[in-house]
């Protein structure tokens, strides 16, 4: 029971953190951003070509993917969002075509065939029977510092309330001085960022592969779905709870139904309840 | 008709004809393009193929090889089987292919009667179809030992290593879902276990698109078995490289087809030591006789990419090829009469230091293997036995160690280094 809480602890917040860029465009922008798995997919190759063919020092291939995530994330929003605003059906098309041209521009320059990617924290221990290897462990607390501060910023700086006045009411916030283009913007930049961060640690974790970017997509959208439209916290508890749910059904039922329940939610919320658990919050 | 036209007609018929007299020998290549298992059959061919070219061809021709992918698809097997029968009417069928691909293409080959050589699909099924139907299925030859023969002699691995030297007595079979992970699982829990007395404590079945294995592991540890055999033949480098970034604490050996690459390591960014599996020969860390060293020399001086070492099938490939043409010499065409009883009589040994090393051969139509008590038509000859001087054995164990290195461990003949569990893992005796 102790292992399933381990690795249930370290899965779920290595979901959070793919989710949590996710959740904020959808709560700012009010779009489905399908291409944001190749964030995931972008960091963890940029990561793979920096640090571990190149050589350079690990935190600064972090870094640099966690940039290069960010830029995505703008001029995904400068070229393609901003052109197609107010259409959410063409941007969601778009950013999942956008999603597939980057994998194969990815098979390209790499290859189609998977690679290893070497943990950014080495070492393991075991706790209660399960392997906690040091690199989920700091992913793990990475993604609930991110979060926090996260919660701190939307909270307590001026451009955070600015985020929250615009994912409550965009027009209202532009009356009061706010301007949505720039928040937009901002938050495509952070959420890029976040995800290629998370790319890292989640290719680290399983594998670097052109089609990783897939799993992570579901992940994400299934927090949204089943928390609603997102708050942080309403992320941190869903990410808990698909992550649970997948170690469970793992331990306790069987291996090949591990992503079974987890759409089975999706469903099931969808027809119970199409708000979400946690129904519309302001992040 | 002007006399003009006439001739012109009559010089493009003598044309024609002339062309076909010294038409090219055509021969198929049928498997992955992409995958370092096709490839290593396909280069194995080719570098055979140039041999044989820049000694006169066979049949006073010259010998042309033609792809058709498979994508390791069954369905896109089938298409590239009739490609080649019917496109273009090649005259011999080199395959690289997968079991499920081969037994997809297998009825085409039965209609088109096509001489056909096998060189990594080792389905124990496809030599029972030659048993039980002789004249449809006998252009067919596998020339690497069926799976069966594999096994037979894995059992021997399990009682000699896994339970005496390791003291382990009981197993957690972690397989992937896969018919290849069905049917190596049956012969792991029907023979391996009951002659090596080694408990299955339990299966644990994993899909293919799993990148997550601790919670697997997790669960092997709670089974409480001494080891974990592992069964994978897809995406194998994440199973093991996670392996050994959790360093699950119990020794872990089986089938791992990455492992069977030289790539292995670096395709695990070295997360691959204490990974140890079951392989055809030749393998990584195999001792090379001095023909099998010049045909792996003359292979890396002409590639530069991936696979940098033939996997066992571009072996059986280069030889294969050779075998078959030579057959054909003899015959004097490719049929499915003359040439078939020709193939069956091919037989090369390769020796090192004196002693059989290797050996492209074949069973005997009728001939019984004294260990199994079967027949095994047209596949290739393996020895199960000590001192396997009769040929080269059906499969060695082979070992990747923690600081990058591989050794065969089993058998004892072609032993390079020792069977070892990780450093993290601690020995049972």
């Amino acid at each position: 029971m102790l292992q399933i809480i381990v690795q249930g602890l370290l899965l779920s917040g290595l979901y959070a953190l793919i989710a949590m860029g996710f959740t904020l465009i959808f709560s700012v922008g009010r779009v489905l951003n399908l291409a944001y798995g190749a964030y995931l997919l972008i960091g963890g190759y940029i990561y793979f070509t920096v640090s571990q063919t190149l050589g350079v020092p690990k935190v600064l291939g972090l870094l640099l993917a966690a940039m290069v995530g960010c830029l995505v994330g703008l001029l995904k929003y400068r070229l393609l969002v901003k052109p197609l605003k107010g259409n959410h059906v063409a941007v969601e098309i778009s950013t999942l075509i956008l999603a597939v041209v980057v994998q194969a521009g990815v098979v390209f320059i790499y290859g189609d065939s998977s690679k290893i990617l070497l943990p950014i924290v080495p070492g393991v221990t075991q706790v209660a029977g399960a392997s906690v290897t040091y690199n989920l462990l700091a992913a793990t607390i990475g993604s609930w510092a991110i979060l926090f501060a996260l919660y701190w910023f939307v909270r307590k700086t001026h451009v955070g309330r600015a985020m929250q006045a615009v994912s409550m009411d965009t027009k209202g916030a532009a009356i009061s001085g706010v301007d949505p283009d720039r928040i937009n913007m901002f938050t495509w930049g952070l959420s890029g960022m976040l995800g290629a961060t998370a790319g890292v640690f989640f290719a680290s974790y399983t594998q670097l592969s052109p089609s990783m970017w897939v799993a992570p997509l579901i992940i994400a959208v299934a927090v949204v779905i089943v928390g609603g439209i997102g708050s942080i916290i309403g992320t941190l508890i869903v990410a808990h709870i698909i992550g649970f749910m997948e170690v469970l059904a793992v331990a306790v039922i069987a291996p090949e139904l591990r992503g079974v329940f987890t759409m089975l939610l999706i469903i099931g919320v969808l027809v119970i309840r199409p708000q979400g658990l946690f129904g519309r919050e302001e992040l | 008709m002007s006399f003009k036209k006439t001739t012109l007609l009559a010089a493009m018929a003598v044309a024609a004809i002339t062309q076909s007299a010294v038409a090219d020998i055509k021969v198929g290549y049928i498997g992955s393009l992409s995958s370092d298992t096709g490839l290593s059959t396909l280069r194995g061919a080719e570098i055979a193929i140039e041999e044989l070219n820049a000694s006169g061809g066979v049949l006073g021709q010259k010998i042309e090889l033609v792809k058709a992918d498979t994508s390791e698809d069954p369905t896109e097997g089938v298409k590239a089987y009739e490609y080649l029968a019917e496109t273009e009417e090649v005259d011999f069928i080199i395959s690289g292919s997968i079991d499920d691909v081969s037994l997809g293409w297998l009825p085409r080959m039965q209609e088109f009667q096509i001489p056909t050589l096998d060189t990594w699909t080792s389905y124990i099924g496809i030599i029972d179809m030659i048993v039980e139907d002789y004249e449809t299925m006998k252009p067919y030859f596998m020339n690497i030992a069926s799976d069966e023969a594999l096994a037979t002699l894995y059992i021997d691995f399990g009682k000699d290593v896994l339970a005496e030297k390791m003291g382990w007595s009981s197993v957690v079979i972690l397989q992937e879902d896969t018919a290849f992970g069905g049917a190596i699982a049956g012969l792991v829990t029907d023979a391996l276990a009951p002659n090596a007395g080694i408990e299955v404590k339990e299966s644990i079945v994993y899909d293919i698109t799993t990148n997550d294995f601790a919670p697997l592991f997790s669960r092997a540890q709670d089974s409480g078995a001494d080891f974990i055999y592992l069964i994978s033949s897809v995406n194998s480098q994440v199973v093991s490289s996670q392996y050994v970034k959790l360093q699950v604490p119990m020794g872990m050996t089986g089938v791992n087809v990455a492992a069977l690459g030289q790539e292995f390591w670096e395709d695990t960014g070295g997360a691959a030591g204490g990974i140890s599996t079951l392989s055809p020969i030749p393998s990584v860390g195999f001792k090379l006789d001095p023909v099998s060293q010049a045909f792996v020399d003359t292979y890396q001086a002409k590639y530069d990419t991936r696979p940098i070492m033939p996997h066992f099938n571009g072996f059986n490939a280069y030889h294969g090829v050779k075998q078959a043409m030579a057959a054909a010499e003899e015959a004097g065409e490719f049929n499915n009469t003359s040439w078939v009883t020709a193939m069956e009589k091919q037989d090369l040994t390769l020796k090192l230091d004196g002693e059989t090393w290797l050996r492209y051969a074949f069973w005997g139509n009728d001939e019984i293997e004294p260990r199994t008590g079967r027949t095994y038509p047209h596949n290739a000859r393996f020895d199960i036995t000590e001192p396997y001087d009769e040929a080269s054995p059906s499969m060695v164990v082979i070992q990747w160690y923690e600081d990058g290195s591989s050794a065969v461990v089993y058998p004892e003949k072609y032993k390079t280094g020792e069977f070892t569990v990780p450093s993290w893992v601690k020995a049972k005796k």
